[in-house]
């Protein structure tokens, strides 16, 4: 059964790209979300493989949805999408439970890698 | 990727962020706190996907917006007229950016943001600081470095660090916390670990470039005693490493190899009759020992060399006026230091080589049906005790008829000679001094260092050079080279009463010579399991008696081609330190150094591809 997935970002574009990128390598991405608040529910509700997460997100940022998304489930797989210079954000996202990271602008074969680390 | 087809949702949603920050500028002005947070959220989302599409100047002009935006929301700047202006009128510039982009730039991805010549002169050392002590029972340190292109690398060791924290042995890590300015180099402790292991978790978490292992300096461990803390006090006041000079390590490999082998002739002049044998063993370890930490030393992964070559590939091809995508693998194989450094001239001569006469314009690879951009690959591998570094280009290949031309019209063949010889034909032809096929001397190649050159450079290096082509499909070259210059496993043979030694590098076995000798005119042939290899004298080529018959044949090959040299007698394999000298005026052109032999003798020592 292909891998589920959540994608977090408040650009369509950006989703539109990632959503495409996992696609191509068998996932079904089950659900977006726009804000940090709507990523925890939906989290909650679709119980995702994987979950890509912006980092800055209106409403609530990725970190504190990755926090609130860590606390329900232990477990969960968070790939973070950081910008460049966002590097103790990430690192905060990290020590915060994330498995792995990407840096915008997005390469597809360094996206994969970090899905394939998470999901590994 | 094609990223055309995001053209629109990039301009539906950039357009859309850009009204967001005209509206949220203005409610600034009018004092609403909010409107910080969401225009700065705009211009990082804008830069974002600027980026993305390739558009490096919107980016810039995003990121410019971001950073003030940034410090009116931390408060270090007043959002006042004069400032809301400035944020204006940088958002209309952004706006024109965007436009702009949009209408003459092709989108494309751009991962890399530092040249990779900038990126080796910055490169951090692996040196641990000296102040740094190590958790008590360190034995082993495991120094990982993370590749030059790795994004924030502070976050990619802390990874490493948190993949590592349930291996048994593993005590800990420098740094543990990181600065804006990490350099990407991450010292590991262990009180033993399944160092292999590690490794594979290590590269797992991903952008790892290298892991290398060395034993701790105990000196530095944490003490357990007042005395060790003393001393252990006293050691992080000095520096505990040195830099030291190449020459004085090539001068310690040097004694020592002498030692050793002036130790193997006590070994053979006696040391064992006189009940000395356990001692001149336990000599023979320490200096095997001492022998493999001093190559180790001077072993440098092919990085070192292989950084600058994008950039040389990346101006050629400007130059040139060709697409050419660039691959390198296998970086991480380490050389000895001394011919890593020489082999950088004959890589990026090599190189240019490829774009220039091999890569076709895109056009012309486009009507012969390839795609439009030339694929170049540059690629290291181990075999046995050497390292193949080949180069592959799916280019035009070398044109055989008119390598036959010119090599007529240049005296070096007789005229009506075959026009299309076997690859290694051309080859030799092409690497002939002064040879070259390019109609006119271009900028990039065709003068100063031919492939003449570059087969010479590599040979005094010990190694070999092959060239495979296929008109219209591509030319590759394979170059393989010794681990290490200085030592070598080599066969002692004897012909005519002295000894020479021959690197086994380029011998894959020895046979006898009996009746499997075939005479055919003025060449004689030797039989080998089910083919014929043709046989060299090597007491002819080194003009001796040749009325002796020879007893035994050492089997040389460099790519397809093999040749039986028949020696006097075999002797022995032996461990050789070879040095290299200019061959004087006048000596035989087989030898590539002398040695030492086990029993103290000198003798030479003789490249067996130079005979064939």
């Amino acid at each position: 059964m292909a891998k589920t997935v959540l994608i977090c970002d408040d650009a369509l574009f950006m989703r539109t790209m990632l959503a495409d990128i996992l696609k191509g390598a068998g996932f079904d991405v089950v659900g977006e979300a726009q804000t940090g608040a709507e990523a925890v529910t939906r989290y909650r509700e679709l119980k995702p493989d994987l979950v890509t997460m912006d980092i800055v997100m209106p409403d609530m940022g990725g970190i504190d949805a990755v926090r609130a998304i860590m606390k329900d489930d232990p477990q969960a797989r968070i790939l973070m999408c950081s910008a460049m210079g966002q590097q103790a954000l990430v690192i905060e996202a990290i020590q915060a439970g994330a498995r792995d990271f990407v840096v915008k602008p997005f390469q597809p074969s360094r996206v994969l890698e970090a899905v394939q680390r998470v999901m590994g | 990727m094609d990223l055309r087809r995001f053209l629109d949702l990039y301009i539906a949603e950039t357009q859309e962020h850009l009204r967001t920050l005209g509206r949220t500028l203005l409610e600034l002005e009018s004092g609403s706190t909010d409107a910080v947070a969401e225009a700065f959220r705009s211009a990082h989302t804008i830069k974002g996907l600027s980026a993305a599409m390739g558009y490096v100047d919107v980016a810039q002009l995003a990121h410019r917006l971001e950073d003030t935006l940034d410090q009116v929301r931390n408060g270090s700047l007043k959002p006042d007229a004069v400032l809301i202006d400035r944020l204006l009128r940088q958002a209309d510039e952004l706006d024109h950016a965007v436009t702009n982009a949009v209408a003459n730039v092709t989108p494309q991805l751009d991962g890399g943001t530092t040249s990779p010549a900038a990126a080796a002169a910055s490169r951090p050392t692996a040196e641990l600081p000296p102040d740094v002590i190590l958790p008590a029972g360190t034995s082993r340190i495991g120094v990982v470095r993370l590749r030059e292109d790795a994004p924030i690398k502070s976050a990619r060791a802390l990874l490493i660090i948190r993949s590592l924290a349930d291996v048994t042995g593993y005590l800990g890590a420098h740094p543990h916390t990181f600065a804006d300015d990490y350099d990407g180099v991450l010292h590991l402790f262990f009180a033993g670990a399944d160092e292999s292991a590690v490794e594979e978790m290590v590269r797992r978490a991903g952008d790892v470039e290298s892991v290398m292992f060395h034993a701790a300096d105990e000196t530095r461990t944490v003490a357990k005693t007042a005395a060790e803390l003393r001393s252990a006090l006293r050691a992080t006041r000095k520096a505990r490493t040195v830099r030291v000079d190449e020459n004085r390590l090539d001068g310690v490999q040097e004694s020592l190899g002498e030692l050793s082998i002036l130790q193997n002739r006590l070994r053979t002049q006696g040391g064992a009759r006189n009940g000395q044998a356990a001692v001149v063993d336990r000599m023979r370890t320490l200096l095997s020992e001492l022998q493999l930490e001093v190559l180790t030393m001077r072993m440098v992964p092919l990085s070192e060399t292989f950084a600058r070559l994008p950039r040389v590939v990346r101006d050629a091809a400007r130059a040139a006026g060709r697409e050419v995508d660039f691959v390198m693998q296998g970086d991480e194989i380490e050389l000895d230091r001394s011919i890593l450094n020489e082999l950088g001239d004959p890589l990026i001569h090599m190189l240019r080589n490829a774009v220039d006469h091999g890569i076709e314009p895109a056009d012309e690879r486009a009507a012969a049906g390839k795609p439009r951009r030339g694929q170049l690959v540059l690629r290291a591998e181990r075999e046995r005790n050497s390292v193949r570094v080949v180069l592959e280009d799916d280019g035009r290949g070398v044109n055989r008829a008119r390598v036959v031309e010119k090599a007529i019209a240049a005296g070096l063949i007789p005229p009506g000679s075959a026009t299309n010889p076997g690859d290694e034909e051309i080859f030799r032809l092409l690497s002939h001094p002064g040879f070259s096929t390019a109609d006119e001397v271009t900028e990039l190649s065709g003068r100063g260092v031919g492939l003449d050159a570059v087969v010479s450079k590599v040979r005094a290096l010990g190694g070999a050079v092959e060239m495979h082509s296929l008109e219209g499909a591509g030319t590759t070259f394979m170059i393989r080279l010794p681990i290490s210059l200085a030592l070598a496993q080599a066969l002692r043979v004897r012909v005519a009463g002295e000894d020479y030694a021959i690197p086994l590098t380029h011998l894959s076995e020895a046979i006898e010579l009996s009746d499997n000798v075939q005479r055919d005119g003025d060449r004689e042939q030797v039989r080998l399991r089910d083919g014929m290899l043709p046989l060299v004298r090597l007491r002819r080529m080194l003009q001796a008696d040749t009325s002796v018959r020879e007893g035994a044949a050492v089997i040389a090959e460099m790519g397809d081609r093999r040749a039986a040299l028949a020696v006097d007698e075999l002797v022995g394999r032996e461990q050789i330190l070879v040095k290299n000298f200019d061959p004087a005026v006048g000596t035989l052109p087989f030898f590539s150094g002398a040695t030492l032999l086990d029993d103290g003798r000198p003798a030479l020592v003789l490249d067996p591809l130079s005979v064939m």
